[in-house]
């Protein structure tokens, strides 16, 4: 092929010169090394990530939006993630993906075909591709703040979910509370008051290791949830109900989803625990009660519970995030918890529950 | 009974757990979930394994027992759902053991409920809009 033709055919990706394509952004960003400026040393649970990037708005949402791994952690390895756009010497624009047909898991099974993950964004033709084995990443952006809003509030998501995954563990979509180092799996699609009732437990002594997104880690001993990201959200009704407003020293305006961000040390009573030894999965919903009550739950409303919001917010990895999560679901005792109106309530519910050795 | 009387699982991106002897099915292409009843997940066993259909008619379950309009209707249900698939040349394999028991044990009818809030609708066109409540981008069918 003509390297004019080439180019061209590159610039309208398809099915077929997608893993070509996905080589090549990471050979360019990994290439262009002497044009980032910045890197940022990221230590997370059983993990040390290096992020090479240019100063601006990315930067600082993984200075600020990463917890820091406590703990006597052990990191196996580091990775290398280039978060590169064409302001850097060498990086060429990003593609667009063509006319074709756009399928999520024929995108990521053909990456996984070629031994890499990956992700697009059409909107701003926004790419992040990882090699596992090397475990190198890279992001490609139009602009240096060429990324979309939700990034921010879990920086380098889709990277830690590959990472993770190639090594067994997993990013869950669900929230977490607990007390003396023992806690609960928060499961549910959004509006089921998962944020809400994580945030009422923070307010009244709880720990937690995260409210969105939670590494899990299922071992023979058991199933621990580290946290990786420190953005909690919570819309303008939940936020005057849990008494924010009043609370809090400062708050973001409302992000993307019309909710008012903000970080888990300012409302969590103590240092973030390290990890919590999950012993039970609950899914919460707004009870119409006054008074809040855990109820068993079937694992199969459990898992669909937990797992397709899981699985849908990560690229690829589809059937490992299934029975991932279904072994996580029949390892666990499942409740429903229904919640009262009253923050104090529920966490004294959910303390409750955690120190009766109900699970 | 129906043109055919052994099915398969449809494709390889169909994949399944059970719970507590609950099906869970999700199907890797197109993100649907589906749960099963517990006579609708022993019913799905059967079949998903090669069990013939008319093997199945006259099985109690639970208090009930499985008709053969009631067994087509959820056979046409699983078809429609892109769950299942005639398999004509396959040969029937026998009644998995323990499965009367089960199904004599069950106490919801024949069911399976699809979930598909989360499934991806980008299918036919690219045009897309961010879904906000998931804090993901959901992509929709162009209209």
């Amino acid at each position: 092929m003509r390297d004019g033709t080439r180019e061209q055919a590159m610039s309208h990706i398809t099915l077929e010169t997608l893993p070509d394509y996905a080589r090549q952004v990471l050979a360019m960003a990994e290439g262009a090394a002497a044009g980032y400026s910045v890197t940022r040393d990221v230590r997370l649970p059983r993990l040390d990530m290096a992020v090479h990037l240019t100063p601006g708005p990315f930067a600082d949402a993984i200075g600020r939006g990463l917890v820091p791994a406590g703990g006597d952690r052990q990191a196996s390895g580091q990775c290398r993630i280039f978060i590169a756009h064409p302001g850097i010497d060498g990086v060429a624009a990003p593609a667009k993906w063509g006319e074709a047909q756009f399928a999520p898991h024929a995108f990521a099974s053909r990456l996984a075909d070629a031994g890499l993950r990956g992700s697009y964004f059409h909107d701003l033709d926004f790419w992040q591709v990882y090699d596992p084995e090397r475990r190198v990443g890279a992001q490609l952006m139009r602009s240096a703040d060429g990324f979309p809003p939700w990034e921010p509030g879990a920086p380098l998501r889709a990277f830690l979910h590959w990472d993770y995954a190639a090594r067994g563990m997993r990013l869950a979509h669900a929230g977490t509370l607990g007390i003396g180092g023992k806690g609960i799996l928060l499961a549910g699609a959004g509006g089921a008051g998962k944020s809400g009732t994580v945030v009422a437990g923070l307010l009244n002594g709880l720990d937690s290791v995260g409210d969105d997104y939670v590494l899990i880690d299922r071992t023979d001993e058991g199933v621990r949830a580290y946290p990786l990201f420190s953005t909690l959200k919570q819309d303008p009704e939940g936020f005057e109900r849990l008494g924010l407003r009043q609370r809090l020293k400062s708050y973001g305006p409302l992000n993307w989803q019309g909710k008012h961000p903000f970080h888990i040390d300012d409302v969590a009573p103590r240092p973030l625990p390290a990890s919590l030894d999950i012993v039970a999965l609950v899914v919460p919903h707004i009870g119409g009660g006054g008074t809040s009550s855990v109820m068993p739950l079937s694992r199969k409303d459990a898992m669909i519970a937990l797992a397709p919001s899981g699985i849908a917010q990560m690229p690829g990895e589809r059937e490992g995030g299934f029975r991932f999560f279904s072994d996580l679901t029949r390892h666990l005792p499942c409740y429903r918890l229904a919640l009262g109106t009253r923050p104090e309530e529920i966490a004294a519910t959910v303390s409750g529950f955690l120190t009766r050795g109900s699970a | 009974m129906r043109a055919a009387d052994v099915y398969a699982v449809a494709n390889k991106d169909i994949v399944f757990e059970s719970f507590d002897g609950e099906a869970v099915v999700l199907d890797l292409a197109s993100g649907k979930y589906f749960g099963f009843s517990d006579a609708g997940s022993r019913i799905w066993q059967a079949l998903s394994s090669g069990v013939a259909a008319p093997a199945l008619v006259g099985l109690s379950a639970g208090t009930a027992t499985i008709g053969l309009a009631e067994l087509e209707s959820f056979i046409a249900q699983l078809i429609d759902f892109g769950l299942l698939a005639a398999a004509p040349d396959a040969p029937a394999q026998p009644l998995p053991g323990g499965l009367l028991a089960e199904l004599a044990a069950s106490r919801e009818p024949l069911k399976v409920d699809v979930h598909d809030d989360l499934a991806d609708l980008i299918m036919v066109d690219p045009i897309h809009e961010v879904e906000e409540p998931l804090g993901w981008p959901a992509v929709k069918q162009a209209l």
